[in-house]
């Protein structure tokens, strides 16, 4: 029988040991506290409306026709167009502040991201409210008559043909909301991702530069691979708040109860700026409704964050360069 | 230090603290009101807001409004968190089913001020704004219910024999919050066109008979623009790429957002305006419940409104109220009630002087002074009555009678139902709009219209056909746009069919003459320039991608030629 090998880790390790446990454990407990709590909460509606909630694209609890197959797709839509717009920007603009601005440049390109990501995001909703939105319309009308064959950019009630027709069926589409919130999401994907970009082993970048490799080789085959989790957790970082994104979408949306695929045509919905519209004018079962409602967005953002963290888990983040 | 010293220092330490207190208590009360907060109503926000500020700054009174929507003032004082709240529309009515419960809290209605519901629009013709549009109550029901989506509609056209209206979509602005705005307005279509309403409500999946709604039910797929809160849904319809647009807010709304507003058309077949006075007169017939010991004391039933017969009412004309608190129950307290006492024996005293300029109607005198009894049973309440012959209220007069209502101007000839218009301005646009030759009802307008009916030849015969959105003369059509729009200026050129005898227009054509407004809303056609366009966008991205990948190309092409000669 073998003996068992026992080291007496000693009082200062077993404190840290212990508080860090117990770090961990209190998030944990904090996150299913509110689970619990929203699911407790939510559980009158929830259990009137049975399986309906999933289906329902109607919002009226009082009158029991409720549900969230309209606004969680709104939700999701807004969230995607914001991805589509951000990750492009967040990755070129990673990539110019760790790779290629000139030092001086560098350190006041790092302040301007993170200051955009301070900017609070009702700042972004009334900027894209009262001056983006009239700024985007020329852009999603040329969307719209040139690419509305395919079937999410086809906008009812818009006549191509006719130069005056008002640009109002634009208006207030899941597209200037999913800008707006991409201009929010922009600079946070950005940070974690410069971040992560600047960490590349430098022996690795000097031995590609040795091999001959210009500079966007290098960044092709040293940096990019050796990044690839940051940017994955960039990108799922940014999701998670466009998800949740409020006050931007509230301004700028103008809310409809219905799925509504065509990203350009005015009428979006999104659960977060359900819950800011209704909450104060709810009644008891419609605090409950809109507590099942943000239920549904908590389970969709721990869904997403989880398959996130397994891909990052996966493409062993920092060591894929080898 | 010894504990017993410690313990010692705390105790004189203590009292000196509670000396102090007990000495400035009293001495502050005195001075200074207890902070109170409502919520509620949006409709009236702007009145209330205008009288906060003037009691914060004559008696250092700090009362907080939060203009969030009726329902959310209803919920909130409900709830208790709210010390007042401001709302259109009484407790227990059924919207979808649902009743909305009366608080368990003492509670009691006090009307605060009066005003019209105006339908405030966004129009251009010839990309002039349109500021003397008019409608009738059916029109109004027919475009919030999506029966009328074109502005050169039959029905709009009738309703305006002077405007030239294009062919441009219109675009309902509704309010996507619990409002008790959407109710008035709701109220009234269920009351006055009943059919119509229920029709639209079953489309947008509501059980019918929908009755009033707070909520404006909006049909999935239709052009309805949903906003939240009154500076919501008129912020949008200010705006430049808003064309086409109509809401529905308090008539302060469009006069501090610099647009105007629809006039309805009456009873008596008159289009009026939402004024101080033609408000006044159509609340004369307003039913109010007399009932002392009713809870629903002082609500206003408005049926006879709609329908009254005096040609300067405007037929959507209502009080708005607050709820006000009976009893010192928690959060509300007797300090609080002197606050809110004294601030409602202002506004319905003095405050009511301004509810005209900041585009509201001051109450008549029998609802002040039922408004003071009400002020009576909030506790903590000022005692003793004011003294209501002192009040600088623009309706009372020594016989009781309604002054303001007495005095209120005729409506004009040119505002009668019938060929012609007049070319005033509304609410916060004021400017004017000049209208067709043949619809300015002689006098004023016969000149103008004489002078510049010329240039109109040219844009007539293409003009005409613009109403149709793709009209076949799409290349004359723009030509002749443009005529339209230059006659105006080059007006003395002879042309047009033109009566000698009244110097109207026989031909249609010459509608396109006056100025820009009158000319004919000309549509284009993209049919010819998108050729151009096409090859012009083919370009750019060609140009592009030679931007982008035309330097690493040369470059590779040179390094090879570079190697090459190397080589050799």
């Amino acid at each position: 029988m073998p003996r068992r090998l026992y080291a007496d880790p000693g009082l200062p390790d077993r404190v840290f040991r212990g508080v860090a446990r117990g770090g961990g454990g209190l998030v944990l407990a904090v996150m299913l506290l509110v689970g619990g709590f929203l699911l407790y909460r939510a559980w009158q509606a929830l259990s009137r409306a049975g399986w309906s909630f999933l289906t329902t694209e109607a919002w009226e609890p009082d009158a029991g026709r409720f549900g969230i197959a309209a606004v969680l797709v709104g939700t999701v839509l807004i969230a995607l167009v914001a991805i589509v717009v951000a990750v492009p920007l967040a990755v070129g603009g990673a990539l110019y502040i760790s790779e290629y601005a000139p030092p001086r440049l560098r350190q006041t390109l790092i302040g301007v991201v993170d200051l955009m990501a301070a900017v609070p995001s009702v700042v972004y909703g009334l900027w894209g409210l009262f001056f983006f939105e009239g700024q985007i319309l020329p852009t999603a009308r040329w969307i719209a008559t040139y690419l509305s064959w395919i079937p999410i950019f086809e906008v009812a009630g818009a006549d191509p043909n006719d130069p005056l027709a008002p640009e109002t069926v634009y208006t207030s589409s899941t597209l200037i909301a999913g800008v707006v919130v991409a201009l929010m999401v922009a600079p946070i994907a950005c940070s974690v991702m410069r971040e992560v970009f600047s960490q590349a082993p430098v022996g690795e970048r000097e031995g590609a530069f040795a091999l001959g490799a210009t500079r966007w080789g290098m960044i092709s085959s040293v940096v990019l691979p050796f990044g690839k989790g940051g940017m994955i957790g960039g990108t799922m970082l940014g999701l998670g708040r466009a998800l949740g994104e409020t006050i931007g979408v509230y301004l700028i949306i103008s809310p409809v109860f219905e799925i509504q695929w065509h990203v350009l045509q005015s009428g979006s919905s999104s659960v977060a700026a359900l819950i800011a519209l209704r909450y104060g004018e709810a009644s008891e079962f419609g605090m409950s409704a809109l507590m099942a409602a943000g239920f549904a967005l908590f389970l969709m953002t721990l869904v997403v964050n989880f398959a996130a963290s397994s891909i990052v888990a996966r493409s062993r983040s920092g060591a894929a360069s080898e | 230090m010894r504990p017993a010293t410690v313990s010692r220092l705390a105790l004189a330490v203590a009292s000196l603290l509670c000396a102090l207190l007990a000495f400035h208590a009293p001495a502050a009360q005195a001075a200074s009101f207890t902070k109170i907060s409502g919520a509620g109503s949006t409709w009236s926000s702007n009145a209330l807001d205008q009288w906060r500020r003037n009691v914060a700054s004559n008696s250092g009174m700090t009362v907080n409004y939060a203009a969030l929507g009726s329902s959310v003032g209803r919920e909130q004082f409900k709830n208790g968190t709210a010390d007042f709240a401001v709302s259109e529309i009484p407790y227990g009515l059924t919207e979808a089913g649902a009743t909305d419960a009366p608080p368990k809290r003492g509670y009691a209605y006090m009307p605060i001020v009066a005003g019209g519901t105006a339908f405030m629009y966004n129009l251009k013709i010839g990309g002039k704004k349109v500021t003397n549009l008019r409608l009738s109550g059916e029109v109004v029901t027919k475009i919030f219910t999506g029966k009328i989506t074109m502005w050169n509609h039959p029905e709009i056209r009738a309703d305006n024999p002077g405007l030239n209206l294009p062919a441009a979509r219109v675009i309902p602005v509704v309010r996507s919050d619990g409002s008790g705005t959407t109710a008035q307005l709701t109220t009234w279509m269920s009351k006055q066109h009943p059919a119509l309403w229920n029709d639209y409500c079953g489309r947008a999946g509501r059980s019918t008979p929908c009755g009033m709604t707070s909520y404006f039910p909006v049909v999935p797929g239709s052009s309805h623009i949903a906003k939240s809160g009154s500076l919501g849904v008129s912020g949008f319809t200010k705006q430049g790429h808003a064309e086409g647009a109509i809401t529905y807010v308090e008539y302060s709304y469009a006069i501090t957002t610099g647009f105007p507003v629809a006039k309805m058309l009456n009873a008596s077949g008159y289009y009026v305006e939402p004024t101080a006075s033609s408000v006044a007169v159509a609340l004369l017939k307003a039913r109010i419940n007399e009932d002392k010991n009713s809870p629903n004391y002082l609500t206003q039933i408005l049926d006879n409104v709609y329908r009254s017969a005096d040609r300067r009412t405007y037929t959507l004309s209502s009080y708005s109220y607050m709820i006000i608190p009976t009893k010192a129950e928690q959060p509300f307290t007797t300090a609080k009630g002197k606050t809110l006492g004294t601030f409602a024996n202002y506004f319905l005293c003095d405050g009511q002087q301004q509810a005209e300029e900041l585009g509201y109607s001051p109450l008549p005198r029998n609802l002040v002074q039922a408004g003071f009894a009400q002020v009576r049973k909030i506790p903590g309440a000022p005692a003793g009555s004011t003294d209501i012959a002192k009040c600088r209220n623009p309706t009372f007069s020594a016989d009781g009678s309604n002054t303001l209502a007495n005095n209120a101007p005729y409506p004009k000839a040119c505002d009668k139902r019938g060929p012609t218009q007049c070319a005033d301005g509304t609410a916060g646009a004021k400017e004017k709009t000049p209208v067709k030759p043949g619809a300015t009802g002689g006098g004023s307008g016969g000149g103008t219209g004489g002078a510049s009916t010329g240039g109109g030849s040219g844009g007539g015969s293409a003009g005409t056909g613009g109403g149709a959105a793709t009209g076949g003369a799409a290349s004359g059509g723009d030509t002749a746009g443009t005529a339209g729009t230059e006659g105006s200026t080059a007006g003395a050129a002879a042309g047009g069919a033109i009566d000698p005898d009244t110097g109207e227009l026989i031909s249609d054509g010459g509608t396109g003459g006056d100025t820009s407004v009158v000319g004919n809303p000309v549509t284009l056609a993209a049919g010819e320039s998108g050729g151009l366009r096409g090859v012009l966008m083919a370009l750019s991205a060609v140009l592009l991608l030679g931007v982008v990948v035309g330097p690493p190309l040369t470059a590779r092409a040179l390094a090879a030629r570079n190697r090459r000669k190397e080589g050799f």
